[in-house]
């Protein structure tokens, strides 16, 4: 019936991208604009006495050096704002920034950028999550009065009863620690005042609406008086969902009514933007002598770093799957996120719930291990099912596919895993791993939630072609393409004569951010609904025919404040997946041999497109797993750089991906499409540390799973 | 400042230059040449691969002085004609990008690969792209388009889409 749902179309936008015509933000920088060159504090926690831009401002070239006192509203912050645009009074870590040298050239504002002088008065650095909840720590944002940003029990039953008369109980406590986005194209743009008066910002990120929200609070001034535009997106993975370059390029703009441009340099960009949260698990879990888990009990705490962004909702996830995707009677997590002066930590593809699963999926393990029952055969007594109740005692979403998801990675792992193969030498231990996974799709506790399109289909007598406006971001993940095919299914007319308005606030409605796995399923569905209406108002004689649609899915609600009931999301993705990797048991290190990633995607759109998501999460979650350790000492980034933070190559990937799609339908995304981006990071980082343990009979707590932390593992085992 | 004279995609150019300028920052800047890409500081990311004197050179570690005399094709030199390179035919036909900002260097450095080796095998071709980061495809797809050019420039048919299974077998061989 369908002719494109499916299909495996090749990506418009690839034309630009392989001529190398695509622009991206820092393609834009013409001849005559003004550069911007942000003065970092490069500091963790200080008072600012003095700032003295005299010297800076007398260097041939500079224009202007804007300080706190130039911005009209000096707060910004997805959740809440407790971030500065510029620090004047006191600086939090060590990317906060105090000053913006603006020259005509760039040399001209890197050169004054080192004049400007700040006197600082140092104050204690607060670098370690659990010593900065002490109540008598010293306070990071003062007027708050705690340290505690955020703090959310979960209670479901009796955990304390049901741990006190369970047969068997494991304790554990697990660390995880950040990761950098390292989308390959640094934050860039340029912004100028239109001939409306209005001020643009050419740029990247994951949500044109938002960014012109903050943006206009900034200024105070209307947001129709903000235009974000999106340049070619060079990758973002929940890294743009934070204002970065984006405020101040509009303040600048703004201030000197000019053409200003910023490019940052790698270094920039890592000390520049958030990172995924460091989070630690201290947890015990109950089970039956027969395997059925009575009681889960949890105490989690996310490293906020400096500012707010998204820890409280980060921490609601990593709470909620603090139990995994397991249905479990009785629940007692108490999470935390906690201000420090280290890097803020926000938005990263899996929000929390890869955290979360590295001590859910690793516990049930170890669960088993004990109960001396197989650890597959303890999932499936314990997995969600249809109608199972979540730890906030209502019951899942429908749709619960995560037993499908665990039975069809068992079947590729018989037929691509093989237990027998000898290993080339003594020191070279093959081991398996399999873990289960779930990841809330869009937004979650109450959070607004909404996807806006129009569609409009013009011709005579038939219809010739139509535009599309959804302000949805191509981030690389190819939502264009995949709006562009559900518009083309919809109306029945051709791919090619659909028209996509997607990267201008001011053209194209709020289709929400480019996170939570989201796009495909909700601006897919208001892409779907309004061109069906537009199809309608088609039939209907009207001429353009024109339909906007503002798609909401189910309501979720906050956590009661009383019994922590709730319903916390409307819609979830599962997963399953396996591993095999050879550990060296004589250097630590670890090789991914074969990688099977299950994923129930409801329908895929675009299968090429699907089976790119997973490979490329894939190789995103060994570097999580393995690799990518990004290291902080009392507050100072030791890895700005590639050189220091290391990335998988295509040699470190030489690994056999087999990407499993299962299409078990989700009533609310269109043509049954649920989301899917992000959960090949949810389950894997723990599936290798069941495959090193199946290796080497060694437990890794602590993430990432680096030569060094492996080879002690084996040695205590050992010893 | 120093006067160079560099033919780029087939174009002379003669330009003053300070002694201190990056190669990537002449295409840049001077050329307007901004499909090769600067995504790392330190050498590390090779989305500013660009082919010099008929080798793959990563241009952010080229002094534009050193290139005087030389000749340099970049991403925008590689269609010829109006007509796509089977490079850029492949990461299109096989969905070798995602965002595609390490795209211009995978293929400026898998063209300087495929003008020595024409038939490389899995391996090869992952130690040719070893100098190139891509952190959203996770490289299956490089090395598909990579293996759908090197077929196609020795005149064979490209695998088709779905023997997708055959590669994955060789893989773990």
């Amino acid at each position: 019936m369908s002719t494109l749902i499916g299909e495996s179309i090749a990506r418009p936008d690839a034309f630009g991208k392989v001529t190398g015509q695509a622009r991206y933000p820092g393609d834009l920088v013409q001849a005559g604009m003004l550069h911007l060159k942000v003065v970092f504090a490069r500091r963790p926690h200080a008072r600012i006495r003095a700032i003295d831009s005299s010297a800076a401002l007398a260097y041939p070239g500079v224009v202007a050096v804007l300080t706190a006192n130039d911005i009209p509203y000096n707060a910004f912050g997805l959740i809440e704002h407790d971030q500065p645009v510029i620090c004047g009074d006191v600086v939090r870590f060590e990317g906060d920034k105090v000053a913006v040298v603006i020259a005509e050239s760039q040399e001209a504002a890197e050169a004054a950028s080192k004049l400007v002088t700040v006197i600082y008065e140092d104050l204690p650095v607060l670098s370690d999550p659990r010593a900065t909840m002490a109540s008598d720590a010293p306070l990071i944002h003062p007027e708050r009065g705690s340290n505690i940003l955020f703090e959310q029990p979960i209670r479901k039953g009796d955990a304390a009863r049901a741990l006190d008369e369970a047969d068997v109980v494991v304790e554990g406590e697990f660390h995880t620690s950040w990761q950098e986005h390292a989308f390959l194209q640094p934050e860039a743009g340029i912004a100028y005042i239109d001939e409306h008066g209005r001020v643009v910002v050419e740029t990247a990120g994951q949500w044109l609406h938002e960014d012109r929200k903050q943006i206009a609070q900034m200024l105070q001034i209307p947001e129709e008086q903000v235009v974000v535009r999106y340049a070619s997106i060079g990758g973002a993975f929940g890294g743009r969902e934070d204002l970065s370059v984006q405020h101040i390029l509009a303040l600048a703009a703004w201030k000197l009514k000019r053409k200003v441009a910023l490019i940052w340099d790698r270094e920039e960009s890592m000390i520049g933007h958030h990172k995924r949260h460091p989070i630690s698990f201290r947890c015990r879990w109950g089970a039956t002598r027969d395997g059925k888990i009575t009681a889960v009990e949890c105490e989690v705490i996310a490293d906020s770093g400096a500012y707010a962004s998204t820890s409280a909702e980060v921490s609601k996830v990593a709470a909620l799957f603090a139990s995994g995707c397991y249905e479990v009677p009785n629940i007692d997590v108490r999470a935390y996120a906690v201000y420090t002066n280290n890097i803020p930590s926000g938005a990263f593809r899996g929000f929390g719930a890869p955290q979360a699963h590295f001590a859910s999926e690793i516990m049930i393990n170890r669960l088993a291990e004990k109960l001396q029952i197989d650890p597959i055969e303890l999932r499936r007594i314990n997995l969600y099912r249809e109608g199972s109740i979540e730890p906030t005692q209502n019951r899942l979403p429908p749709g619960v596919s995560v037993r499908e998801c665990l039975e069809a990675c068992l079947q590729e792992v018989a037929q691509r895993f093989d237990r027998t193969a000898p290993s080339s030498a003594s020191h070279l231990k093959r081991g398996i791993g399999i873990a289960c996974g779930i990841k809330n799709l869009g937004y979650s506790f109450g959070y607004p939630e909404q996807s806006t399109a129009t569609v409009e289909i013009f011709g005579g007598a038939t219809m010739d072609h139509a535009h599309v406006r959804a302000g949805a971001a191509e981030v690389g993940q190819g939502t264009h393409l995949i709006l562009r095919q559900i518009a083309s299914e919809v109306l029945g007319i051709p791919f090619e004569k659909i028209s996509m308005i997607t990267d201008d606030s001011s053209e194209a409605p709020n289709a929400g951010s480019a996170s939570a796995s989201r796009l495909t399923l909700m601006a897919g569905r208001a892409v779907h609904d309004a061109a069906l209406a537009a199809k309608q108002a088609w039939e209907a004689e009207e001429r353009p025919a024109k339909a906007t649609v503002q798609f909401r899915p189910p309501a979720t609600t906050p956590f009661d404040p009383v019994t922590t009931a709730g319903t916390p999301n409307y819609a979830y993705g599962y997963t399953a997946q396996a591993v095999e990797v050879e550990v060296n048991t004589l250097t630590g290190q670890v090789r991914v041999l074969k990688v099977i990633s299950v994923h129930d995607v409801g329908r895929a759109i675009n299968r090429q497109q699907v089976e790119g998501q997973i490979e490329g999460c894939v190789a995103q979650a060994i570097g999580y797993a393995l690799m990518e350790h990004f290291q902080m000492r009392d507050g100072r980034i030791l890895t700005p750089h590639f050189s220091s933070y290391l990335l998988p190559t295509a040699l470190d990937m030489d690994v056999e991906i087999t990407p499993v799609i299962l299409e078990l339908a989700d009533t609310n995304g269109p043509f049954g499409a649920r989301g899917m981006a992000e959960m090949p990071l949810v389950a894997l980082a723990p599936a290798i540390a069941i495959a090193i343990h199946d290796a080497t009979g060694a437990w890794l707590n602590q993430q990432p799973m680096t030569p060094e932390r492996v080879l002690k593992a084996i040695q205590e085992q050992s010893a | 400042m120093t006067k160079i004279t560099v033919k780029v995609n087939g174009k002379e150019y003669t330009s003053e230059v300070e002694g201190r300028t990056l190669l990537v920052h002449f295409l840049r800047d001077q050329l307007g040449l901004t499909g090769t890409h600067i995504g790392c500081d330190t050498s590390q990311c090779g989305a500013c691969v660009v082919v010099m004197n008929g080798d793959s050179v990563k241009s952010c570690t080229v002094l534009a002085v050193q290139a005087n005399g030389a000749e340099i094709k970049t991403v925008e030199g590689l269609a010829e004609d109006g007509k796509l390179h089977p490079l850029q035919e492949g990461f299109w036909e096989r969905h070798g990008l995602q965002c595609g900002f390490c795209t211009p260097g995978m293929l400026m450095s898998a063209y300087d690969l495929l003008q020595k080796n024409p038939n490389p095998s899995e391996e090869e071709i992952r130690h040719g792209l070893e100098g190139n980061l891509c952190r959203c495809t996770g490289y299956e797809n490089i090395v598909r388009a990579v293996q759908y050019a090197a077929a196609k420039m020795r005149n064979e048919e490209p695998a088709p889409i779905g023997a997708k299974e055959q590669v994955v077998e060789s893989v773990g061989s």
